[in-house]
């Protein structure tokens, strides 16, 4: 799997535990990351800046470190 | 406080607007209390200066009235012919005593010219043959009518009148004179307005040993060294404080002026000044005028306060209709756009933008709304969607 796609799982369970909405949230980490969550699957490749936009966006935004 | 907001722009503006409103309402407030009191000090002055000129009309006319009816007295006339000082002051003391209970101070007999010298003093009897030789006293010589006006005498600074005193050959046996002090004017016009006054002589027209002479007659403090270059004659207050004037009487405007406003405790007050001729048109002194205005001030600053409460009122009013109105019309509807945006974006694509109006945001509103559709439609015929349905979040 990707480092992408472990975000992107990471970003779902801790949505899950703290009981977020999960459109709100999704779409404030799309926002500033610039990408949708949607379209990140495990086959999805890594790409070092990406990485780093989604790490910075979840950290903005769940205050946690990817 | 997030500066980078409208909200806080707006809230800032109105701010300075109110700001700006109550300073400009107290410097108005300021200007408007500074002219009503110069029109209230030029009214003080230029009323107390009727008024004295009033009084002075009135006691001149009560002078001449008594002086025609004295003139006319054989007995007194006769007695005054023939030299008798013992006959006339008995004649005559019932009169004076009268007259001095109406505030007519002076009562004299001169003997004609070339000497002129006085006769008799009904207010000193024991004091007579001295020669005064003052601008009245050569005015009624030469022309052998009768003289009014001011003067500066011994006695002190009086309303005087002058007059020939004819025998029955009509030719002049003597002069007879009244006077009456024209500090006790001051007092007249304090119980008439309530306002203070200070008779102030110059003293360029007052003999430094006739002013230690007349305090110690009138038993009152020489105050000569009290001011530079006047004395003050008469006051109608115990306060010397208020009497505060620095300037040269003799370049006082005829019309008087107001001199200042000041504090006196709690009392707001104002200071003017009009200036008082001898019978020669000299600047002999001049009218101190003090008027209280602290009615007038505390009404200014009650209208004052109102004002800037009502303007506080209406603005904090303002600020809150205004911001209100703002976020009805403009913030919560761009909040909802960004709100649905979002959503779009984290997988949720059947929220719609609400068009609530079709005003400026609305028709923002109806764009976003077309590209939110635009946006969808594209995503649904990504190949990513179409292969992978289980890519699209629920």
């Amino acid at each position: 799997m990707s480092q992408l796609y472990d975000l992107r799982l990471l970003i779902e369970s801790t949505i899950k535990a703290n009981g977020l909405d999960p459109m709100d949230v999704k779409g404030k980490i799309g926002l500033r990351s610039g990408r949708m969550l949607a379209f990140i699957t495990p086959t999805t490749e890594d790409d070092p800046a990406a990485v780093a936009k989604l790490k910075q966006a979840v950290k903005d935004v769940l205050n946690i470190s990817a | 406080m997030r500066w980078n907001l409208i909200r806080t722009k707006v809230l800032a503006a109105l701010a300075v607007c109110l700001v700006v409103g109550v300073g400009g309402i107290l410097v108005l407030m300021h200007f408007s209390f500074a002219r009503n009191s110069q029109a209230l000090g030029t009214e003080s002055v230029g009323g107390a200066q009727k008024l004295f000129t009033i009084l002075e009309a009135r006691e001149t006319s009560k002078m001449v009235a008594v002086s025609e009816t004295l003139l006319m007295n054989p007995d007194v006339r006769a007695a005054f012919a023939a030299k008798d000082r013992s006959r006339l002051l008995d004649l005559t003391a019932p009169l004076y005593s009268k007259l001095k209970s109406e505030g007519i101070t002076n009562l004299m007999f001169h003997t004609p010219e070339p000497d002129m010298v006085v006769f008799l003093r009904l207010h000193n009897p024991e004091k007579f043959g001295d020669q005064l030789n003052r601008f009245m006293d050569k005015e009624v010589v030469r022309t052998h009518a009768m003289v009014e006006g001011n003067e500066l005498a011994k006695a002190g600074f009086a309303v005087r009148i002058l007059q020939p005193f004819y025998d029955s050959k009509n030719e002049v046996i003597g002069y007879v004179e009244f006077g009456e002090e024209i500090g006790q004017f001051i007092h007249t016009m304090k119980s008439q307005t309530g306002d203070d006054y200070g008779l102030l002589l110059s003293k360029k027209f007052v003999d430094r040993k006739f002013w230690a002479e007349s305090s110690a007659m009138w038993k009152r403090r020489d105050n000569w060294d009290d001011n530079a270059s006047f004395v003050v004659a008469d006051k109608t207050t115990p306060n010397d404080a208020i009497i505060q004037f620095q300037g040269d009487l003799s370049v006082v405007p005829a019309q008087g002026e107001v001199l200042e406003y000041f504090r006196n405790g709690d009392s707001v007050l104002v200071r003017g000044i009009f200036p008082i001729h001898d019978a020669a048109g000299n600047n002999v002194g001049a009218m101190f005028v003090v008027r209280d205005i602290s009615a007038f001030y505390l009404s200014m600053r009650h209208t004052q306060n109102v004002l800037v409460l009502l303007i506080v009122l209406s603005l904090a009013i303002g600020i809150v209709f205004v911001l209100t109105l703002l976020d009805r019309l403009v913030f919560r509807r761009l909040n909802h756009i960004i709100v649905v945006a979002t959503r779009v974006v984290g997988g949720d694509y059947e929220t719609e933008i609400r068009v609530s109006s079709d005003d400026e945001v609305g028709q923002f509103e109806q764009l976003f709304e077309q590209f939110r559709r635009v946006f969808v439609d594209l995503l649904s015929h990504l190949p990513e969607f179409q292969e992978k349905p289980e890519l699209q979040e629920k």
